[in-house]
């Protein structure tokens, strides 16, 4: 019982966070449609409006009533789940950026899973050989990739792996007669489940550069975070006393010390499954991927606000549930955590 | 042989430089340098076109080669060095100002408003900032000003929130509560003796603030949000001559390197500085 209250107060507190945060958000995105030059009603209709239309859309959005009836309008726009029409597309925002949701989500899935699955080996070698040759490279490595542009990156890699080498696709998601029927919009997943393990294996090669452009910019926040925590916990009493009793190096590792410096790692990695999704606009545009973030690219090409705007309010919501979803998770997965967030209020 | 009975701190060489410190140090000075003075120096053609001479690979005339317009692109890297400093300086700068401001007064304002002031910076926290600046920059009207205030509008929270904290600590220190006593006015107190002695934190974060600054900027410009062309900006730059990068390398990797180049140096620089204040973290 006393269990269950104190999950519903971090649940309540943390679903209230949530609400506040997009909240703000949506605020954000009303000043910022407030603050664009010129008249909004022609920006929402297109630059080829008729007058008649631009009318229209001024009395759909209800512009000539006073600011703060407009904002309030607008959350309740917001809440029907209208973002607005694409003047390009000339179909809603949301409908629009829920077609290429999917795309995005498989892109940063298989690029958080490359992510941990360089940096936590490399993280854990160079922490256990603290100082010789492979600490020192991966270091160095972290360092120069994590400065490095991500979209520098894949245009360079695109262009020597993709051009010159040509070991992996240089742009699309699939190759030409490889689409499998659309079921969930990643073709991965759409590929699994039309059982055709050719169209799979050829978007999963479509996908690889990209997904490790966009993991190698985090996997070094992963390494440092890992390797130094790792090297804390590798200088405390209780690792002495393992070693003491004769333990293998790998047991003392895997069964010690690993266990008690992942939790950094954790928290790190939900922070950076919402930021990757944000990162995307980076990546998907060079490797002509379809998502979220080639959408709004290419709604700035094109000077289409309203799009760029609906686009910058769904990756901010999709960013603020998915870090939700990633507490509440590490809530039910790490015993620490969930001591220091529920044990404060249980008692 | 006596050894010792406690061991003496090796690493006890506060005074000198090492090797990769001078390295990193001459590397900031370096781009500063150019930043400051290359522009005076280049030609004036690199705004102008010369079609006959476009996509020149590097040679002695040109040494990082020629851009599609035939722009020489040693010469607009230089130019847009200083853009790209000047901005992210700016950047830095204006939203460091807005954080000192807010954690000042989240620490000395009632609880209510420090309650407030944090709900705001979780906010701020929570939201991708990247995307939002985007927003911002867009929604102003794409160019590298609107990039500029869009990134200073969004960059504040982490300034603020570690600021506020600090100055909590100091506020506890011994000396605060004596200049209480003296009886310094809130306003004085905060100003002359919680802040000077809470900004440390700000000092050893500029450095690498300015390394993530330029990577954004860039980021932002390359979306097209930020500098537009015929800047010399790396990002707009880079944006540019992606359709390029099959035909003529140096375009493309030219201006990324640079960025590159420059972020890690001011990252490095971070790195050591913040070794410095606090040597503990040696070999972190």
């Amino acid at each position: 019982m006393l269990a269950f209250r104190a999950y519903s107060w971090f649940l309540s507190r943390r679903l209230g966070l949530a609400l506040l945060t997009l909240w703000g958000l949506a605020s954000l995105v009303f000043l910022m449609i407030k603050l664009m030059p010129g008249d909004e009603a022609q920006m929402a209709a297109g630059a080829d409006a008729s007058a008649a239309q631009i009318e229209a859309v001024r009395e759909r959005l209800g512009l000539d009533a006073p600011v703060i009836m407009q904002y309030f309008s607008f959350l309740g726009r917001l809440l029907r789940g209208d973002l607005g029409t694409s003047i390009v597309t000339l179909q809603p925002v949301l409908a629009d950026l829920e077609k290429v949701l999917p795309s995005t989500l498989e892109l940063v899935f298989i690029a958080m899973l490359l992510n941990l699955a360089v940096a936590i080996p490399a993280g854990i070698v160079a922490a256990y050989r603290q100082g010789g040759v492979f600490d020192a490279t991966s270091r160095i490595t972290a360092v120069m990739l994590g400065g490095m542009p991500a979209f520098w990156l894949a245009l360079v890699l695109q262009y020597v792996l993709g051009s010159v080498w040509r070991v992996v696709p240089i742009s699309g998601q699939q190759s030409y007669g490889m689409a499998s029927p659309i079921v969930t919009g990643a073709p991965t997943l759409d590929a699994l489940m039309a059982l055709n393990f050719g169209a799979f294996f050829d978007a999963l090669h479509h996908i690889i550069l990209p997904a490790a452009v966009l993991a190698a910019l985090f996997a070094t926040q992963i390494f440092r975070t890992l390797r130094a925590s790792l090297l804390g916990v590798l200088r405390s009493d209780f690792i002495m006393a393992v070693r003491a009793k004769g333990a293998t190096a790998r047991h003392m590792l895997v069964r010690h010390a690993l266990p008690n410096s992942l939790n950094p790692v954790l928290t790190l990695s939900g922070t950076q499954a919402g930021a990757m999704i944000g990162s995307a606009v980076l990546v998907e545009t060079v490797f002509a991927r379809q998502g979220i973030g080639a959408y709004m690219f290419n709604a700035v090409a094109q000077k289409d606000a309203f799009a760029v705007l609906g686009s910058v309010m769904f990756i901010g919501t999709v960013v603020c549930l998915v870090n939700l979803v990633v507490d509440i998770l590490q809530l039910l997965v790490d015993p620490r955590i969930r001591a220091a967030q529920l044990g404060s209020q249980g008692q | 042989m006596t050894a010792p009975a406690i061991a003496q701190p090796a690493a006890r060489r506060k005074e000198g430089f090492s090797a990769f410190e001078i390295f990193v140090f001459s590397l900031v000075v370096a781009l500063l340098a150019i930043a400051i003075f290359g522009p005076l120096l280049a030609p004036d053609s690199i705004y102008s076109s010369d079609i006959a001479n476009s996509l020149m690979p590097p040679s002695a005339a040109n040494w990082f080669g020629t851009d599609d317009q035939g722009r020489d692109v040693f010469w607009r890297l230089i130019v847009g060095a200083q853009t790209t400093l000047l901005s992210a300086f700016l950047v830095v700068t204006l939203y460091s100002l807005i954080g000192v401001t807010l954690a000042t007064v989240a620490a000395a304002g009632p609880r209510w408003l420090d309650e407030a002031l944090m709900r705001v910076t979780d906010i701020g926290l929570a939201l991708p900032g990247m995307i939002v600046a985007l927003g911002f920059a867009a929604a102003m009207g794409a160019s590298l000003r609107s990039a500029v205030i869009a990134m200073a509008i969004t960059g504040w929270p982490i300034t603020a929130r570690m600021l506020r904290g600090i100055m909590r600590q100091t506020m506890e220190q011994p000396f605060v509560a004596g200049a209480q006593v003296l009886g310094v006015s809130k306003w004085r107190l905060m100003t002359k003796h919680v802040l000077p002695n809470s900004l440390d934190v700000l000092i050893v974060k500029w450095a690498g603030d300015i390394g993530t600054t330029v990577l954004v900027l860039a980021s932002l410009s390359f979306i097209g949000v930020g500098a537009q062309p015929p800047s010399a900006e790396w990002g707009a730059t880079i944006a540019s001559a992606r359709g390029y990068v099959s035909t003529a390398w140096w375009t493309v990797v030219a201006p990324g390197a640079a960025v590159a180049i420059t972020s890690i140096a001011f990252g490095l620089l971070g790195d050591i500085i913040q070794v410095r204040r606090d040597p503990s973290l040696r070999g972190n």
